[in-house]
């Protein structure tokens, strides 16, 4: 049998228009626009066999949503060929959107005016699914989900976290075979991450759909996937067993410190100093895993120190780390 | 087919209720410019006995049954339909095996067609007892025989608003070009003005367009203006444009899709 997802020597090459600022250019480019030419993906190969789980990796901009857009449909490709299921996923036959989801973002598929309830009924009209699959289907759903209370109420009256979880159960209403999930944990807390970490493998494990999602969650990622596909600059960088991975890259851990009166102090003989804008208060350093240990107390002893924290490095950052040389 | 237009319905039914107030107050903004013409032209045909032959009663009862015939054949693509392309959302839709334009806008433009037609119903009768109008050249036949000048004529304005919303693919300068075709409506529909009233030149023009369907058409047949062979042909006219219109649209559309694929949905 052939694989499930065939993907060969895929490229996409966006036209974006150049302009600078100011009057006189607005003018000038309302004659003869420049374009600049971006490359998002360049010349990607692999294939997914049925039933596997993929997560798909790389730092923003890589070229990560513009694949799964192409996968799914909703983008031609500049050069390349792609097969799913064995259609040409930008033909957008019916049978194959009745047989694949895309799932992206929070507003896809429910209407933010009216109760969940609503928009899945019309996907139940929509996907042509019998009423007693549907109740399975629904009752499936609900029970790994909990999905009932939120079922009543305007989906814009729902939280981020419940807004995913009836996005998610709406896309999976059909039954799909393929599922293209687009940061699909994106703004849950731990919790709900772990809901639905645990709700795609039970659905792998029940219908043998191939899922293909990416995240900026590492732990999305160790939890679901063996096999891990990244892409940095458009270009395939890895491909193959997540264990493989991270004996390549060597495991950091963040250490993070706020300190009392001698803020700004040079951390580098601890570790290397590494920025992070969302945490101005602390600084931060990257030390080996296996000496995270032995360098926080020696911190604890030397410093002033009145909060500390242990974290994984961002996931953009480590392949930054590992495939930038 | 007919289990998924219901559903629809329903969402898009209740959609508009959460907007009614902006429906309220479209529909005001609609009605003003009908309004004008019916308040001109009958003080002038007041004052001057008649316009070539039009009493003023003729000009009350042409515009008070066109604004029940514009309601019922005009839409809201343009304002339904464009932003989605522009801000990207119609990639949910893309993704669904339905058609987005066919199948949602036009569940949506209905809903919304009901509910206009429910606010202007009180309205329309607070005009007819400040005006008066005298609807004795109006028979039950006439109204019946209109039914399937304004369903043609809502199918054709429909795929042509349609067409001209999928240039939206390719610019943002979708809205002026609209603003165009809705301008061809005001003329050629009998909107300024009953076309009898236009220079042969025009009504020569207006009766190979599709848009006298839209209103004056309608209008005509309702008032008992037209004989059996005039409506019969008016109703082949109305068909050929169909199968034009509904061609032209299918190309606009698909070729629009690539574009939009291509471009980074």
């Amino acid at each position: 049998m052939s694989p499930t997802i065939t993907v060969e020597q895929l490229s996409k090459t966006y036209k974006v228009p150049e302009r600078e600022g100011g009057f006189g250019a607005a003018v000038k480019s309302f004659f003869k626009r420049k374009y600049k030419d971006v490359e998002a993906v360049k010349k990607v190969d692999f294939n997914i066999e049925q039933g596997e789980i993929v997560g798909f990796l790389g730092p923003n901009g890589a070229g990560k949503t513009t694949t799964l857009k192409m996968l799914s449909g909703l983008l031609h490709p500049t050069g390349g060929k792609a097969t799913v299921l064995g259609y040409t996923p930008w033909e957008l036959k019916q049978d194959y959107l009745r047989s694949m989801t895309l799932v992206m973002g929070q507003r896809n598929r429910l209407s933010w005016d009216i109760p969940a309830a609503d928009s899945f009924l019309l996907g139940q009209a929509i996907y042509r699914i019998p009423d007693n699959e549907y109740k399975a289907t629904y009752k499936e759903l609900n029970e790994l989900l909990e999905l009932e209370p939120l079922m009543k109420k305007p989906v814009r009256n729902l939280s981020l976290g419940e807004r995913m979880k009836c996005e998610i159960a709406a896309g999976l209403l059909h039954r799909p075979k393929v599922l293209f999930l687009d940061e699909p944990t994106i703004g849950l807390d731990i919790s709900g991450q772990v809901k639905i970490r645990e709700f795609l493998r039970e659905y792998n494990k029940r219908t043998g759909a191939t899922i293909l999602l990416t995240s900026h969650y590492m732990a999305d990622v160790t939890a679901l996937c063996e096999r891990i596909i990244i892409i940095h600059h458009g270009q395939l960088k890895y491909d193959g067993g997540i264990n493989n991975l991270s004996r390549r890259i060597a495991p950091f851990k963040l250490i993070g410190v706020t300190l009392g009166e001698v803020n700004g102090k040079d951390l580098s003989q601890y570790g290397e100093p590494v920025q992070n804008e969302e945490d101005a208060e602390k600084s931060f350093i990257q030390v080996k895993a296996e000496d995270v240990t032995k360098v926080t107390s020696r911190m604890l002893s030397d410093l002033p120190i009145h909060d500390i924290t242990i974290t994984d490095p961002p996931i953009e950052d480590v392949i930054e780390r590992a495939f930038n040389e | 087919m007919l289990n998924i237009f219901k559903r629809l319905w329903l969402v898009n039914w209740a959609e508009q209720w959460q907007y009614r107030a902006n429906l309220v107050m479209y529909i005001l903004y609609w009605l003003v410019s009908p309004i004008i013409y019916l308040a001109v032209w009958t003080s002038i045909a007041t004052a001057n006995g008649d316009v070539k032959g039009l009493t003023a009663n003729d000009f009350v009862t042409y515009y008070m049954i066109l604004l029940i015939c514009d309601q019922l054949t005009s839409n809201i693509i343009i304002h339904i339909f464009a932003y989605k392309v522009q801000d990207g959302s119609l990639s949910g839709e893309l993704i669904k095996p339905i058609h987005p334009m066919l199948t949602n806008t036009l569940v949506n433009d209905i809903a919304f067609k009901t509910l206009n037609m429910i606010v202007l119903t009180p309205i329309w009768i607070v005009l007819a007892l400040l005006f008066k109008p005298d609807f004795a050249s109006v028979s039950i036949g006439g109204i019946l025989l209109s039914i399937p000048a304004l369903l043609l004529g809502y199918m054709i304005n429909f795929l042509l608003s349609g067409a001209i919303t999928s240039l939206a693919f390719w610019t943002t300068r979708v809205y002026s070009i609209h603003e165009f075709y809705y301008a061809m409506i005001l003329l050629f529909a009998g909107q300024f003005v009953p076309l009898t009233l236009m220079p042969d030149v025009i009504q020569s023009i207006a009766r190979i367009l599709p848009f006298q369907l839209f209103m004056y058409t309608p209008i005509q047949i309702i008032q008992g203006n037209l004989a059996m062979n005039e409506i019969l042909q008016a109703y082949l006219t109305g068909v050929i444009w169909l199968v034009v219109v509904f061609i032209l649209f299918r190309f606009i559309w698909r070729n629009g899709v690539k574009q939009y694929s291509a471009v980074g949905a």
